[in-house]
């Protein structure tokens, strides 16, 4: 038998029920097999068609199943045809399979689902997309029920999940096109309250999350993606700027209390969750009392993340009961065993704090003007500390921490700072953005060269750094053409000071033997997973190579993972989705003794891996309105020394309802049968 | 300007513009059912759905802004037969009760129906519509007929900012629900709703639509003067309206504009003339009036005359009223209620800036950069000022600064909320204003132009001590600096207040610390403005016609330009004068035997109890009124005058608009217009009877004063606001006034102020806003509730050391600890009892009953 038996996916009819085995591509290589590790995927019903896997699924009860949970249960009523139209499809699916139906009725739901091209969202809209490919390639089922011939088999089980593109796509699966119609609508208290359920950072998202829903807005399908980062801003300035006491009210307390190692975004956003279900929290954090944050503190310098604004937001948790206890590492001023004994719980999030070794010559000389790495650099000039740097500076690495570097470097007084990576500004990982701010404030960049040996004088200081040209090769796994030295370029870059940045890992050097946690070769934190497996036979993972579904909870009972150390170094926001999903873990673990994922984890987990953005998507929509960017302050004065002042400004309440105007509401239900 | 063409038509419009906006450019009229121009575009009925070329599906003209060269088009079979359908869709299970629906005559949704050709329903589905919502005061809602249009959310929460509607459930369930708590119960969803689905109990059943007269008139509630249209049948009024176009106040009323006319048709209005008690006709009233002030002038002279008149009388009768007792009578023991209030802020501004009210239009409060909020709260004061500052602040990005002793309902919109002290609001301005200097935040080549005593300005700015600011008004200094820079470093600033400075002890020079930071900040160039409120109706007329004994019309000093009058009136006028505080104690010593209350009620003035008695022991008082009170009570003479839809005259907005009144409905039984009574005594006193019509007055006024700029009150423009002469201040014309005092208080205050459900003593012979608030109530804090030993609803005792009263508690968090408020409009709470003479505020003891 095909694996598939009918898809209708992506306006692409095949039809293996007469026999046959066409393959359908993303059935095979992009779902699961199994829903959740147990039950099978028989069908998959959604905004783009029908994939039907088992043959004997009731094609036209799904149908009438999905018309009615998107009226019921997701129509937001705010448009005519939405509204009314979803109701009438509805209905007249319920008769005919109530055995009432007249052929006509599929005309008129030919008809609706015409009329439904009109609303205001896609929502609606895109529901009629797989009721009308059953209608017409399921006919005689239909007519079958017309007819009395058939009745509805009781209690299938159908899981039912709301999308969007954007939504699914961050991955702290903010509410994104809600948040948004909030602001167009002045309704920034409600847009921030939306934005809260997913992300209890929203002043630190609003400024310095690289925006992956930027990525999969289908707005660029008609001209830009929308400013979804700086509208999130803009709901989270309105509470600050309007001196709004945060609504949050944390339920009762209860008597089983969490420990979480490490004050960073994972940390404070699972605390969050936790406080906000009534779970006393303690976060043990390394740094001392005003440098919480983590990595969004240490990491990101104040010009893109001010102090006082993340400060508030850390001051937000710490109200909703959250204690953090400041100055105090776990693994030296208290142990990971003692923890576990004296919580019910503990959530390990110390995020990914170590420089990486350069592998050049000399760097474990201790060389003066040799620095230990780029994010001990920045958390130094974070904390005011001297950084030992002199006047000019070389950051070797091309992702955002070597661009914090080199900018830092300038606001800490360098006369030149200097940027070297070894492919081009193209393949760098760092943000486009970011590179292009640095370039404004006049760093200077050298690419296509590798550092090879430190140069210094006799008195062990730096005075440069002998480097070799390099040329792109071939392609890697990365995609990225693969630099190569070219032989005899050496050459000696001048500098007084040296800054490798070419990468973090965590520091798990607290996590002992004894606990029987188990580490992988990366550094990171292994944690349980639900194994799924596409019909191609491999296993389905996230984007870092992790396992798709991953539990959270690590080899020793009730220890938990989260953040950097558990994902591998990534963004801000893929810690807060990593670490909400811990806290509900938690939460179902402190409850029912069970460390469990529920449907909607893995529904979840399947869209994001299937992917709800198809940027090949025809979409048409008039492009009056230009995606608006927010104001910056430009020029090098805005990295003289000493100058943290911010750099980008963000919107005005106007601007911002402006650009919300521009969403396109690409809401969408998905519907799994198993 | 952008370029595009629709159905064949080249228009070009500026960017921004949306479809629907530029078709009816070139007269072209998409349908729509949703859409409502002063809210942002809904695009929810879908009606408006236009094609474009080369965008392959339909776009709504209300929500799509043009582009450059865009080929639209409007009418097309497609198009028609979608609108059609949809119309039919949103047509599924409409009740079919047209024949009683509030609506039916006005009903949009049947004349978009109409309109497209909807004759028939292909679609049906089961109908799910939740029940009618009949819990909530005044409002009806009847979900069955919701087209989902969000014009009421929308108008609730963009325009008014209640919030209190939203839309609730999902699907076909969802319907308009609302807040309850938060509800202004302004009737603008009511005004704003297509169908019957929000409707006015008041008005339920009541009368069709097409068969009501609509009387273009003005609202006198409040001094916001908004345009109305009285609907009248018979001789009764029915229900106010008011047109979004063409009106100053975009068609947007107030509980009290809307819902608050049920006093004119009110069973116990005063019907006829009375004699202690008993009726009598209108020669015998007029005739006791006239030869009791014969007999007293007589025996005592003139001065033993005197009389008050009203804010709620339109600009004619207050100048008969003063004319009738500077010429006729021959006294100018003449004040109002202005003298508790709008007169201190008056001289105050004219003092130091020769302002004699507003300085600008309040449409300029919509624009302003940053908005100051001093002691007022323009909800309960000023509606109109109200959504203006709405639209500054959430539409424009305008700053909002509060500084206010309570938090109010703008408070949540406010960018600084400034809590003062009581008593600290000269320090709380002095402090702001010289941190505008100390910030580098002021004009000075701006003030070097127009500031005549520069150099007293800066010593005494410079004498200010912020420490000393600091701990009177109990604010930190980073929330002071926070204030200063969201006004110093807005171009346009508007600064607004109201009751809680001119109605307290050293109002004038509180007034006039503010008229001194509306210099500073500027807020008297251009498109700035500084507001002084007050919240009675017509107060502007009043003053403006010179109704105290220090002024004539058109703010002439008394003495000074005495002569002038006398000249042209023919007569000669008397010397001196009582004010109200100088009448109550002529009564009180008996010196005054006989006043004229004109529309006046002293239980709601400062230390009522002793107007009361002064009341009671008065020889002869003669009541003009329109409702029964305790006042009329204690009268020797009622005369029934009319309210506002009653008569016709003309009356002065807040913001120096002049407008006019149109009698709507016969005074009620044998009540007369207010300026009919004035000239009938004016011509028995005088022997010469004059005739009055408004012209002539309006004639006298343009000779006598230099008050109107192009009033014009004839012809079609009869109902058009017109401006009084604009203000402009010269250079070297403003004179910043040197004050420091303070009036700081010591313990538990009481602070009365107005209700924002009730307006005057009048609104409470309502039905609407006493179904919203049926009495008085007293405002506290929850510290100070425990402290009491009350809860929500029990009963507490007020004592000050003028009086005492009983209310019932409300908790509210709007308070501070050691601050009451209780609303001064029930005269069966009698707030004004402890209240001192010229004060809004006391301090008192309170114990649970």
């Amino acid at each position: 038998m095909a694996q598939v038996t009918f898809s209708s996916w992506g306006r692409q009819v095949i039809d293996n029920r007469q026999g046959g085995d066409a393959e359908v591509e993303i059935a095979k290589k992009k779902l699961p097999i199994s829903f959740n590790g147990e039950k099978n995927i028989a069908a998959f019903m959604g905004w783009d068609g029908l994939i039907l896997h088992d043959p004997r699924v009731d094609v036209v009860a799904m149908a009438a199943e999905y018309a009615k949970r998107v009226q019921e249960d997701f129509c937001c009523a705010k448009c005519s045809p939405g509204k009314k139209g979803t109701k009438v499809m509805q209905d007249t699916l319920a008769r005919i399979i109530d055995g009432k139906g007249a052929e006509q009725d599929l005309a008129t739901l030919e008809n609706v689902a015409e009329l439904l091209q009109n609303c205001k969202c896609t929502l609606c809209m895109t529901s009629a997309v797989p009721v009308l490919d059953t209608i017409k390639n399921f006919r005689d089922d239909y007519l079958a029920y017309i007819r009395g011939e058939r009745k509805p088999k009781a209690n299938v089980d159908y899981k039912v999940k709301l999308t969007a593109p954007c939504q699914d796509k961050c991955p702290a699966h903010i509410d994104i096109p809600a948040y948004i119609e909030a602001i167009k609508e002045l309704r920034y208290d409600e847009s921030l309250a939306i934005i809260r359920e997913s992300m209890p950072l929203p002043a630190v998202c609003g400024r310095v999350c690289p925006h992956p829903c930027e990525t999969a807005c289908r707005r660029a399908n008609v001209d830009d993606s929308v400013n979804i980062m700086v509208l999130k801003r803009t709901a989270s300035e309105y509470e600050r700027l309007h001196n709004i006491q945060p609504p949050m009210l944390p339920k009762a307390k209860k008597d089983k209390k969490i420990a979480i190692v490490g004050a960073g975004p994972a940390g404070l956003a699972a605390a969050y969750y936790l406080a906000l279900e009534g779970y006393p929290c303690t976060i043990y954090e390394a740094l001392p009392e005003g440098f919480g944050g983590g990595m969004i503190a240490v990491g990101i310098p104040a010009y893109r993340m001010p102090r006082h604004i993340l400060q508030r937001d850390i001051d937000i948790i710490s109200a909703m009961g959250v204690e953090i206890i400041y100055d105090t590492r776990v693994g030296k001023d208290i142990s990971l065993i003692e923890l576990k004994q004296k919580f019910d719980a503990v959530l390990l999030a110390p995020g990914a704090h170590r420089s990486k070794p350069m592998g050049v010559e000399g760097e474990d000389e201790g060389y003066a003007g040799f620095l230990a790495g780029g994010i001990d650099f920045l958390r130094e000039a974070y904390m005011g500390k001297p950084t030992g740097m002199g006047k000019r500076v070389c950051v070797v690495g091309g992702g955002n921490t070597a661009i914090d570097c080199v900018r830092v470097a300038l606001r800490e007084g360098a006369e030149d700072s200097i940027l070297l990576y070894r492919r081009t500004r193209k393949e760098m990982p760092a943000d486009v953005w970011e590179v292009d701010g640095a370039d404004d404030e006049g760093v200077q960049f050298e690419f296509l060269v590798l550092p090879k040996k430190i140069v210094v004088d006799d008195k062990r200081q730096v005075i440069g750094v002998e480097c070799v040209r390099m040329e792109l090769g071939e392609p890697d796994d990365s995609g990225r053409r693969r630099p190569q030295p070219v032989e005899g370029s050496e050459f000696i870059v001048e500098c007084d000071t040296l800054i490798p940045a070419i990468g973090q890992d965590p520091d798990l050097s607290f996590i002992t033997e004894e606990t029987g946690i188990e580490i992988t070769r990366w550094n990171t934190v292994v944690t349980k997973y639900v194994p799924l497996k596409s019909a191609a036979g491999r296993d389905l993972n996230d984007t870092m190579g992790n396992p798709l579904s991953r539990i959270l909870l690590t080899d020793m009972d009730g220890v938990f993972a989260s953040g950097d150390a558990e994902i591998g170094p990534l963004t801000v926001v893929a810690c807060v989705g990593n670490a909400h999903r811990a806290a509900k873990v938690i939460q179902r673990y402190l409850e029912e003794g069970q460390a469990y994922l529920t449907d909607d984890d893995f529904h979840e987990d399947i869209l994001s891996h299937l992917g709800v953005y198809d940027k090949n998507e025809e979409v048409p929509w008039l492009d009056a309105v230009a995606r608006f960017n927010q104001h910056e302050i430009h020029g090098k004065e805005r990295a003289s020394k000493g100058n943290y002042n911010e750099v980008e400004l963000g919107f005005s309440d106007s601007e911002a309802v402006q650009e919300a105007e521009r969403c396109l509401r690409c809401y969408r239900v998905s519907m799994i049968a198993v | 300007m952008v370029s595009l063409t629709i159905d064949g038509k080249a228009v070009s419009v500026p960017k921004g513009t949306t479809i629907l906006e530029a078709a009816k450019q070139v007269e072209i009229e998409i349908p729509t059912l949703c859409w409502l121009q002063k809210v942002s575009p809904t695009g929810a009925c879908r009606i408006c759905a236009v094609e474009i070329e080369g965008i392959d599906r339909t776009m709504t003209a209300c929500n799509t802004p043009v582009k450059e060269a865009i080929v639209v088009t409007t009418q097309s079979e497609k198009l028609t037969r979608i609108r059609k359908q949809i119309m039919e869709l949103i047509l599924v299970n409409h009740p079919l009760d047209c024949p009683v629906c509030d609506a039916a005559g006005e009903c949009e949704l049947q004349n978009c129906c109409y309109d497209l050709g909807v004759n028939r329903q292909e679609f049906a589905a089961e109908d799910v519509n939740p029940p009618t919502i009949n819990h909530w005061p005044l409002i009806q809602q009847v979900p069955s007929r919701c087209v989902m249009c969000e014009k009421c959310v929308k108008v609730c929460h963009e325009v008014v900012g209640a919030n209190s509607l939203f839309v609730n459930d999902k699907g076909d369930k969802a319907f308009i629900d609302k807040n309850l708590a938060s509800c202004e119960f302004c009737g603008n969803c009511v005004a704003v709703c297509p169908t019957g689905t929000m409707i006015s109990k008041p008005f339920k059943f009541k009368a069709r639509p097409w068969a009501l007269r609509k009387v273009p008139s003005v609202c006198t509630y409040c001094p916001s003067q908004c345009q109305i249209d009285i609907n009248v049948q018979g001789n009764e009024v029915f229900r106010i309206t008011s047109d979004d176009q063409g009106t100053t106040n975009n068609g947007n009323l107030c509980i009290g504009g809307y819902f608050g006319y049920g006093y004119i048709n009110s069973s116990k209005r005063l019907t006829s003339p009375s004699r202690d008690g008993k009726p009598v006709s209108w020669d015998v009233a007029l005739t006791s009036v006239a030869s009791e002030i014969e007999k007293i002038r007589q025996e005592s002279g003139a001065d033993a005359i005197a009389g008050l008149a009203s804010p709620r009388l339109t600009n004619e009768e207050n100048y008969l009223f003063q004319k009738l007792f500077r010429v006729a009578i021959g006294t100018n023991n003449i004040d109002s209620e202005a003298r508790f209030g709008a007169l201190r802020a008056l001289s105050a501004l004219d003092k130091g800036l020769g302002l004699r009210g507003a300085s600008n239009l309040i449409n300029v409060i919509g624009s302003a950069d940053a908005v100051l909020v001093f002691g007022a709260d323009p909800t309960a004061e000023a509606p109109a000022v109200d959504w203006q500052i709405q639209n500054a602040v959430r539409r424009k990005d305008g700053k909002l600064v509060i500084a206010n002793m309570r938090r109010i309902k703008l408070s949540q919109f406010a960018n600084s909320q400034l809590s003062y002290k009581p008593g600290s609001e000269i320090a709380l301005a002095n402090g702001l204003g010289r941190l505008l200097v100390n910030r580098g935040l002021i004009d000075e080549a701006y003030l070097n132009r127009i500031v005549a005593n520069l150099d007293e300005m800066k010593d005494q700015l410079a004498s200010v001590d912020l420490d000393q600011v600091v701990e009177a008004t109990g604010l930190p200094l980073a929330e002071l600096e926070a204030a200063a820079d969201l006004l110093g470093k807005a171009a346009n600033v508007a600064i607004v207040f109201g009751a809680d400075i001119t109605k307290s002890a050293l109002g004038t020079a509180k007034s006039a610390a503010i008229a001194n930071l509306a210099i500073l900040s500027g807020a008297l160039r251009g498109q700035g403005g500084l507001f002084p409120l007050d919240e009675k109706g017509n107060i502007q007329g009043l003053l403006d016609m010179g109704v105290c004994p220090e002024k004539l019309p058109g703010f002439q000093n008394y003495e000074q330009h005495k002569a002038k009058f006398a000249k042209a009136w023919n007569c000669a006028l008397p010397s001196g004068g009582q004010d109200a505080e100088g009448i109550l104690q002529g009564i009180e010593a008996g010196k005054i035997r006989f006043l004229y209350l004109a529309a006046t009620n002293p239980q709601s003035f400062p230390n009522s109890n002793r107007w009361m008695q002064a009341l009671a022991k008065v020889e002869v008082l003669v009541v003009q009124d329109i409702l029964p009170t305790e006042v009329t009570r204690l009268a020797h003479i009622v005369l029934p005058g009319a309210s506002f839809a009653e008569k016709g005259g003309s009356v002065t907005s807040l913001d120096q608009r002049v407008r006019s009144l149109e009698r709507a409905i016969r005074p009620v039984g044998e009540s007369r217009e207010d300026w009919d009574i004035f000239a009938e005594l004016f011509g028995r006193l005088s022997k010469t009877p004059l005739t009055f019509s408004r012209s002539s007055i309006l004639t006298e006024l343009s000779t006598l004063t230099s008050l109107y700029g192009d009033v014009c009150f004839t012809g079609t423009d009869r109902h058009r606001p017109c401006l009084k002469q604009p203000y402009r201040p010269a250079d070297k014309s403003l004179n910043y006034q040197l004050i420091s005092a303070s009036d700081e208080a010591q313990g538990l205050q009481l602070l009365s102020g107005k209700s924002a459900s009730h307006f005057g003593t009048t609104s409470t012979w309502a039905s609407g806003p006493l179904a919203v608030e049926a009495e008085g109530y007293i405002q506290i804090n929850a510290e100070d509730a425990k402290s009491a030993g009350v809860a929500d609803g029990d009963s507490l005792k007020l004592t000050s050391t003028t009086g005492s009263t009983v209310g019932k508690v409300k908790i509210t968090s709007t308070l501070p600890q050691g601050l009451l408020f209780a609303p001064y409009n029930f005269s069966a709470l009698g707030i004004q009892k402890l209240i001192p003479d010229g004060n809004n505020r006391t301090s008192v003891q309170v114990a649970k009953v």
